[in-house]
């Protein structure tokens, strides 16, 4: 009969032996083997996991103060991309600028938001859905129009930066309205739709094509465009049904 | 609603450098856990939990932010305690290659000299006889086989677990455990009494 290697007795009692059945009857039918099994594992279980001291009082404090110092500033997410660009600006940088801006004001959805579901008087918990809809459809266009910018030459994203500055501001708003109304899936949302907006209206205006595929990299990682629009359409959807009752508003989750 | 790591980590990567402290604060201490295994030092320790953030700090815009940050802070801290490891290994070597034998005695005065200066995760195990026995034979590891064997065997990661955080195949990983317990066993069964396989003869790696 062959026996076992050490090293497979030794894998055996960390449970990582290859072909584990086949090593447990060997030793179940070989007494050697299973004698040096358990020598392996009464020497095995003499090395006891260490207690480990609690570290000197104030750790988490002493930690930071001796790294604070330390830890260089970063800059913003297209900072760190794109770097100090020229600031050279082209002719054909400022035509896709003004074509940003009037497609901006093409279909932005505050024209289009019907005027029945804008205007809820008396009715608080509808106009909150109303606001938070509008809310992400701006937030939509936005991702949109960095997602699909033309991407030939040195883009200019200043309009998209001040679009990120004013969304931002309702952004944090509309979160704790969400968490406060016990809407985890919309304060979510809003969570990651924020640390976005604050990467974006903190970075630099002018970038080159590649780094603008990494910040769409970014966008794309966390499927925010599609949670964007799931839960936007969701939001339309909840302000724009019809009363029922005249607590109905009031039962739904925002 | 505690907000994610990930979340932190956006707004730090966003410039707000003060938000790391959350990271350091939740952190901080389970890191200190996993290095001191390794190291067996208070002081070290701490210093090393200092490195690591800052190693993370670094290259936190390398972080996913769909993965786990616990994860990923604690690859960093068991890849920077093995560089620690590794640096004092050449340092001692180049102080006292005496006490570094490729084939420990553990009779030798010399080598228990190194555990005394060394004495790694070992101060705490057992009696104080098994204890010195125990850190003479840790202290004879490679820092690489002595990571592994922390890992998989004081804090119960999985061999895939170790291959990856130390960037090995399974196959080394396991290598590095086996060499560990092998290295371990021949310092400790002489002392365990007479009928083990390898005290009679000298290792079970052939098969008969």
């Amino acid at each position: 009969m062959n026996h076992l290697t050490e090293e497979q007795i030794v894998l055996h009692y960390y449970g990582d032996a290859e072909n584990s059945s086949d090593v447990e009857r060997h030793l179940a039918a070989c007494p050697e083997c299973h004698a040096e099994f358990a020598r392996v594992k009464a020497m095995l279980e003499q090395i006891e996991p260490l207690e480990v001291p609690e570290p000197s009082a104030g750790f988490e404090e002493k930690t930071w103060l001796n790294l604070r110092d330390r830890l260089p500033e970063k800059r913003g997410l297209f900072s760190r991309l794109f770097g100090a660009r020229q600031k050279w600006a082209l002719g054909g940088l400022m035509a896709l600028l003004l074509l940003a801006a009037f497609l901006a004001g093409r279909f932005s959805p505050r024209h289009e938001t019907p005027i029945t579901a804008r205007s809820a008087p008396g009715n608080p918990q509808r106009v909150v859905l109303v606001a938070v809809g509008d809310h992400l459809e701006r937030s939509q266009m936005l991702l949109v129009e960095i997602m699909n910018a033309d991407s030939k030459g040195p883009i200019d994203l200043s309009a998209e930066q001040a679009e990120a500055r004013d969304l931002l501001d309702s952004n944090h708003l509309y979160r704790l309205s969400a968490k406060q109304a016990g809407d985890p899936q919309v304060a979510s949302l809003l969570e990651q739709l924020g640390s976005v907006l604050t990467e974006i209206a903190n970075g630099p205006s002018e970038v080159s094509p590649g780094d603008l595929q990494q910040v769409r990299h970014t966008i794309q990682s966390e499927s925010l465009l599609f949670k964007v629009r799931v839960v936007g359409s969701e939001v339309n959807s909840r302000a724009r049904k019809p009363e029922q009752t005249p607590g109905a508003a009031l039962n739904q989750r925002l | 609603m505690e907000v994610t790591d990930a979340a932190v980590v956006a707004q730090v990567l966003a410039g707000d450098k003060n938000a790391f402290r959350v990271l350091v604060d939740r952190h901080s201490r389970s890191i200190f856990r996993v290095v001191y295994r390794m190291t067996g030092n208070q002081q070290d320790s701490e210093e090393l939990v200092q490195e690591t953030f800052l190693r993370a700090y670094k290259n936190l815009d390398r972080f996913e932010l769909r993965a786990n940050f616990s994860t990923w802070l604690y690859r960093i801290a068991v890849n920077r305690t093995l560089d620690f490891l590794n640096a004092r290994k050449t340092h001692m070597q180049t102080k006292q290659t005496l006490q570094i034998a490729d084939q420990p005695d553990p009779e030798a005065t010399n080598q228990v000299q190194i555990a005394a200066e060394d004495p790694g995760p070992d101060r705490l195990l057992l009696s104080a006889e098994m204890k010195r026995k125990i850190a003479g034979a840790m202290g004879l590891l490679t820092p690489a086989e002595r990571v592994a064997f922390t890992m998989r065997h004081m804090e119960g990661r999985s061999i895939e677990e170790i291959s990856q955080t130390l960037n090995l195949k399974v196959s080394a990983a396991k290598n590095s455990v086996f060499r560990a317990v092998q290295k371990l066993r021949q310092q400790l069964e002489p002392y365990a009494g007479p009928g083990s396989r390898l005290a009679s003869r000298g290792g079970v790696g052939a098969q008969s």
